[in-house]
């Protein structure tokens, strides 16, 4: 009775902010949700490998073949497909970095047909591209939620695959003059 | 950025971290698990609305997943959670100006109240959610959540002066509506 027939002072306003729960449960549904989109779903997964594997298989072989009878058109799938791989959301997908690396390989053989100044200026572009994506990837890391910064980062890839497009075509030119 | 009053300092849990960083998706889930009724409050408070906060909420997790790999754990991994939440609130909020000030500002805050503290907290979740955007955001950050001015002021992208008065402002009139003395 003491108690309660005393007013006490009502909580400072700090007081009744230091009282607020800082944590609240998000609703049960948005973890599936999130999921959902984190995981890329196997229809859409598979083309992507198959289409980067096409790619090289292209690059590396179909090219070599096709274009001493299909002389003079440009370098026809790889890079084509190429272009569509940095479109997939998961480029730290174990599958896409292999793909990826082995397309990269047979740029490396191709390179090594060109002559050592275009050789030296290719690599020099590859090295800007790169290190753009660096860049990037670390603004990216301290901004994740950039639309800007994402954009960009994806073109770094698109930039990275068009370049294996030129040294492909480049390729295909001088083993159709020889 | 240091570690904001409020925010647990002895659980992260660097090894799920790691896992998550080398894309396992299950310790990701984990970290979600942990951390997302932090960035959930957060969202909450400063959109003012359930549906904008589990959107914002999601796409935070979704930035972080895709950012994990640059995390380099010079900040706290909650930090650094908490900083993508901010972000991604003011960037949804930028693209959704007239949604926001439409909206009903209490809508969706119920459950924010603590039961167990006598009905009081409710009165004042409305009070906030019907602060100016600017006074709420600073409120929120400094005044719940245990940013330091330049904390906050550098994830709203606005001066340290600003901030401060912006939290001056927004407590005055939380005061006014709460019918407290402002000292």
């Amino acid at each position: 009775m003491t108690d309660s027939s005393q007013k006490s002072a009502p909580p400072s306003l700090d007081e009744q902010l230091a009282r607020l729960p800082l944590d609240i449960a998000p609703p049960a549904q948005l973890w599936p949700r999130i999921a959902a989109r984190l995981t890329p779903s196997p229809r859409r997964s598979r083309p992507v490998l198959f289409a980067v594997a096409a790619a090289l298989g292209c690059a590396c072989v179909a090219s070599a073949l096709t274009w001493s009878v299909l002389r003079g058109r440009a370098a026809p799938e790889a890079p084509q497909i190429a272009r569509h791989a940095p479109g997939f959301d998961e480029p730290r997908d174990p599958h896409y970095i292999a793909a990826r690396d082995s397309l990269e390989s047979a740029f490396r053989q191709r390179l090594a047909l060109l002559d050592p100044a275009t050789r030296v200026k290719i690599e020099s572009s590859l090295a800007v591209i790169r290190q753009a994506h660096e860049d990037i990837r670390k603004a990216l890391a301290s901004d994740p939620a950039s639309p800007v910064l994402e954009q960009l980062w994806q073109s770094t890839w698109h930039d990275e695959l068009d370049l294996y497009e030129h040294v492909v075509e480049a390729t295909q030119s001088t083993l159709t003059r020889t | 950025m240091g570690i904001p009053v409020g925010m647990d300092a002895a659980a992260e849990p660097t090894d799920v971290i790691a896992a998550a960083k080398g894309g396992d998706l299950r310790a990701f889930e984990q970290l979600y698990r942990q951390f997302s009724p932090r960035v959930f409050g957060l969202c909450l408070r400063l959109t003012g609305q359930r549906e904008a906060a589990e959107d914002c909420t999601q796409e935070s997790f979704m930035s972080a997943w895709r950012a994990l790999r640059g995390f380099e754990q010079r900040s706290r991994f909650s930090t650094w959670l908490h900083r993508i939440a901010v972000r991604t609130v003011l960037a949804r909020r930028r693209g959704l100006r007239v949604e926001y000030e439409v909206g009903e500002p209490a809508s969706g805050l119920p459950e924010v109240a603590d039961p167990a503290a006598d009905g009081m907290p409710l009165d004042l979740e409305r009070a906030i959610a019907a602060l100016p955007e600017g006074a709420r955001h600073v409120l929120v950050l400094v005044g719940i959540y245990g940013f330091s001015h330049a904390e906050a002021a550098a994830a709203l992208g606005t001066a340290e002066g600003t901030c401060k008065a912006q939290l001056h402002r927004a407590r005055g009139l939380l005061a006014a509506a709460l019918g407290l003395v402002e000292l």
